[in-house]
């Protein structure tokens, strides 16, 4: 099955002579075309046209009219412009603190959840429930708690600490708000974490633990030495995931902060929209875009090189 | 052995109804207050469960009627419906070539799986002005067309895994009785991963139900889905949070059954068939 493809050009005279059409490549590539049409309209078109777009000035709110300006958006993001390194910053935190969290929690709770035997479906699907929420929604729930003057949490944090701390108006503080929008994301996807490595610790051969068992290794040597390395291919995927995502975080700052108190939570994505959508600096959002597409191939090509050396070293 | 293993799970059972806490206490919340009133809703200390008359649907009429609902709900059934079933449908076909042919190798399915990682924001401006050239803004169009494109990596990898698990000798057979190439695709393999496309089917429709960005950027006035019209209720002068929460509670709805009928395969479809429970 594995070598139809490489077979078909080569034999394919005499299997139409036999009569059989299986291996016949013409409807292959008819039936990948349409996806491959759709697919190319929403990278290399976009590509192309980011591209070209990120040389010019193109103020849609004052003319249509295209203007040539050389680097000079890239070199204005890079350089000039606060306000880009404030939200790749951001975004970075987001990505690094948020996720690492979203790993660790996962990850203990897989870890519970995998000893609990018949009821564990039970929790895992109730753990679920987060992840399939629209991220708007979430949001929306998370500034009704956030609310400094109705929420839960800040009557309890008052009425249990008695008065004596006074809470921060977590969305509406230059100091909490990107917190905020980080527990939001920590509360949506650590159940996600949770589920990777549950399946994940479900393929463990349990020999190998057992084997463990028996030279008498303890629970947390076996947790180290050998289920932590084992996942760790999963756990890369997982946290790649996780990462990309981040760069997309754009629902939780629009229903949160909106970037704000002053741009103290915006995130790449949000900054991006509002240069494009609000700014209709269609050039400057355009280089905004190509920097960031930059970054997120670097970044996922780490990943799935230090992936593969993994596997690698596994083998 | 046998009691100890039974305390450790009463602790782990309670570590872990603790971060239940954590992670359902928000749904339960807006639960909760999609039953208040404007005046309990600012009432401190807070009300936490409305008084028993007030178990009636009126903040769930107000959010329908009122605050255009109504008009959301069909918005967002139709997008989602139409992206599940073009970006499947499309995406079936593809994985279908993929697996059998393994059309333009591995590379081309792995810069298939690549594109998911495109930032949208990116694809946002040049998306938005093919869109208002064609003049196809603030159409069902445009969404359903947006929405397709990013769901389709995830519709053809998750049904490229279901296809390669079955035999390939079921479809040779019915080559060899004379089928065509399309025929034995859809009378033998699409029967027979029947699971797969009505995962794919489901979660594009959540995850298209779900999305916000391009609701956003891509209508105005006349198309209107639930998020957007979430987010404007939210962003308002004098908020209705009952309200809000009423459609938060309504939008949620798709999620929440697809997380109870499709336990068994979400692992799979969140890793888009990297994983498979």
């Amino acid at each position: 099955m594995k070598n139809v493809a490489t077979q078909s050009t080569s034999r394919h005279w005499s299997q139409r002579l036999l009569g059989v059409e299986r291996r016949n490549w013409r409807p292959a590539l008819l039936f990948v075309l349409p996806a491959f049409v759709l697919l190319l309209s929403i990278t290399i078109y976009p590509l192309v046209r980011t591209l070209a777009l990120s040389f010019v000035t193109l103020e849609l709110s004052v003319s249509p009219v295209e203007r040539f300006n050389g680097l000079g958006n890239f070199t204005k993001a890079l350089t000039a412009d606060p306000r880009f390194g404030n939200a790749m910053l951001n975004t970075a935190i987001l990505a690094v603190i948020g996720v690492t969290i979203q790993v660790v929690l996962g990850m203990a709770l897989a870890l519970m959840a995998s000893e609990m035997g018949r009821t564990r479906a039970v929790w895992v699907t109730l753990f679920m429930i987060p992840i399939m929420i629209a991220p708007v929604v979430s949001g929306f729930q998370f500034r009704v708690i956030f609310n400094d003057t109705f929420g839960p949490l800040n009557y309890l944090i008052r009425e249990v600490s008695n008065g004596t701390i006074r809470p921060p108006p977590w969305t509406a503080s230059t100091s909490t708000s990107l917190l905020t929008i980080m527990i939001t994301d920590i509360w949506q996807w650590t159940p996600f974490m949770l589920l990777l490595l549950l399946a994940g610790l479900d393929s463990l051969s349990q020999e190998v633990i057992e084997a463990a068992r028996v030279d008498g290794a303890n629970y947390w040597q076996q947790l180290i030495r050998i289920k932590i390395p084992i996942l760790l291919p999963i756990l890369i995927i997982g946290i790649l995931i996780r990462m990309m995502d981040t760069f997309k975080t754009f629902d939780l700052v629009v229903l949160l902060t909106e970037g704000g108190p002053g741009s103290s939570s915006e995130t790449v994505a949000y900054y991006t929209y509002v240069n494009g959508f609000k700014f209709f600096s269609m050039g400057y959002t355009a280089a905004l875009a190509f920097i960031q597409l930059v970054v997120i191939v670097v970044v996922s090509r780490g990943f799935l090189s230090l992936q593969q050396r993994q596997r690698g070293d596994l083998r | 052995m046998n009691t100890n293993k039974l305390i450790l799970r009463l602790g782990l059972g309670a570590i872990l109804s603790l971060a239940l806490v954590f992670f359902l206490f928000p749904v339960l919340w807006m639960f909760l207050t999609s039953f208040k009133t404007q005046d309990q809703i600012f009432a401190s200390p807070p009300v936490l469960i409305p008084p028993q008359d007030q178990w009636n649907l009126v903040n769930y009429l107000g959010a329908l009627n009122e605050s255009g609902g109504l008009q959301a709900v069909r918005d967002s059934l139709i997008v989602a419906a139409a992206t599940a079933l073009v970006s499947v449908g499309v995406g079936a076909l593809a994985a279908y070539s993929l697996a059998r042919y393994r059309t333009g190798g591995q590379q081309f399915a792995f810069w298939i799986l690549s594109t998911r990682m495109f930032p949208p924001v990116a694809s946002a401006i040049p998306l938005f002005l093919i869109f208002r050239e064609l003049k196809l803004l603030d159409t069902y169009w445009a969404l359903i067309l947006a929405n397709t494109i990013f769901n389709l990596p995830f519709a053809i990898w998750l049904l490229k895994g279901f296809i390669e698990e079955l035999p390939y000798e079921l479809e040779e057979s019915a080559l060899i009785d004379g089928a065509s190439t399309f025929g034995a695709f859809w009378r033998v393999t699409l029967p027979l991963i029947r699971p797969g496309i009505v995962t794919a089917l489901l979660f594009t429709f959540v995850f298209t139900w779900n999305e916000f960005m391009f609701a956003l950027l891509m209508t105005r006035r006349n198309v209107r889905p639930l998020t957007v019209m979430i987010q404007s209720l939210a962003g308002g002068h004098e908020i209705l949070w009952a309200q809000i929460a009423a459609a938060g509670v309504i939008a949620i709805i798709p999620g929440i059954l697809l997380v109870i009928f499709l336990q068994r395969h979400i692992v799979r479809g969140l890793t888009m068939g990297a994983l498979k429970n």
